[in-house]
């Protein structure tokens, strides 16, 4: 079966490690994950700036590991990332920004890329909430 | 088709498990994840609610243990692989972020 | 055939951005000619209120993207009757003319038609 995950809420919240969860045992049953599309605030969980404290889980770091271990399409809504300061080399120069929190492997793209990956999907998942 | 609905928030003060029971259709499933396993407290409303419904009733096993929940039987308690395989055994999965 | 999303709009229009990017996706997907269809349920009906006033807030005024939908080619516009009156509102007299009120069970209904939905 072919998965679209889309992931709503930021790194420390509960559900963007169940989703991190759910994306492993989809692999690790033999399905795929067309896309993982990160929106509203789980484009926190691309940033490259989030510092998690040593006795907790470090999500972002995680979820990279994962994407570039399996080779995996992970895609960042790039208005929700600008609102949120979640810029990546190209947009912070764009605007004049500071800092730059997002770069490999992580892509900043257009909600076209949810509903791309929605029409290729077997399946779409949400994470987000609580 | 049927769908697979997943709650996340405490249903204590929050609106999302009425709704949900308001729309849940008889071929549906419901997952409670996160917080929603809350609803599983005995003696509350929300567990009065969910008893006498009939659903297929699922709540990750995690968040049952976690927070000492006993599961009653007449939910299920799922790991993640089982989670990945509902996703698929049910038509769609409607998480109410 | 591609495959439909439905919409479920259950946010005040101001509480954070939730109302607003959850209309996004339907833009995008209306942009895209894919059958997308929304429906506002628990306190998303008020984001169908007349006479709101964003400015007042500096907010954003959602009701021009909202009256933009059919342009958009998203027709399939629904709102839950009983959230509405829970609210206080005429389900007939709702900022956007071509929104169909249904009943629970409607609604059920309506879940069950489309392929793909997304709850925000």
């Amino acid at each position: 079966m072919k998965f679209a995950i889309a992931l709503f809420s930021a790194a420390h919240a509960p559900s963007s490690r169940r989703a991190l969860l759910f994306a492993q045992a989809a692999l690790a049953g033999g399905h795929e994950i067309v896309r993982l599309f990160f929106y509203q605030d789980g484009v926190y969980n691309a940033s490259g700036s989030v510092v998690t404290p040593q006795d907790e889980q470090d999500l972002p770091k995680q979820w990279r590991a994962f994407v570039a271990e399996h080779q995996l399409d992970g895609v960042v809504c790039i208005a929700a990332a600008l609102r949120r300061g979640v810029l990546n080399e190209e947009e912070a120069k764009r605007y004049q920004r500071e800092a730059v929190a997002v770069g490999a492997p992580w892509e900043l793209s257009g909600l076209g890329q949810l509903h791309d990956a929605v029409q290729d999907a077997d399946r779409l998942i949400c994470f987000g909430g609580a | 088709m049927s769908t697979l609905h997943v709650l996340s928030h405490s249903p204590f003060g929050d609106d999302r498990l009425t709704s949900c029971l308001r729309v849940i259709g008889a071929d549906d499933a419901l997952l409670l994840s996160g917080d929603a396993a809350y609803a599983l407290q005995p003696g509350t409303a929300p567990f009065n609610a969910l008893s006498i419904r009939g659903l297929k009733l699922f709540v990750l096993v995690e968040d049952a243990q976690a927070r000492a929940l006993p599961v009653p039987d007449w939910a299920q308690a799922i790991d993640y692989p089982s989670f990945v395989e509902l996703s698929i055994h049910y038509d769609k999965v409607n998480s109410w972020l | 055939m591609p495959k439909s999303l439905l919409m479920i709009s259950r946010q005040a229009p101001w509480s954070g951005p939730n109302a607003r990017e959850a209309l996004d996706i339907v833009l995008a997907g209306g942009a895209f000619d894919l059958p997308i269809g929304l429906l506002f349920l628990d306190d998303g009906v008020f984001q169908l209120a007349s006479k709101q006033d964003a400015k007042v807030l500096q907010q954003k005024d959602l009701s021009a993207n909202l009256q933009a939908l059919p342009m958009f080619g998203v027709e399939e516009l629904f709102v839950c009757a009983d959230s509405a009156a829970e609210r206080g509102l005429d389900p007939t007299a709702l900022s956007l003319e071509e929104v169909r009120a249904l009943t629970a069970k409607e609604i059920t209904a309506l879940i069950d038609r489309y392929d793909q939905v997304i709850t925000l």
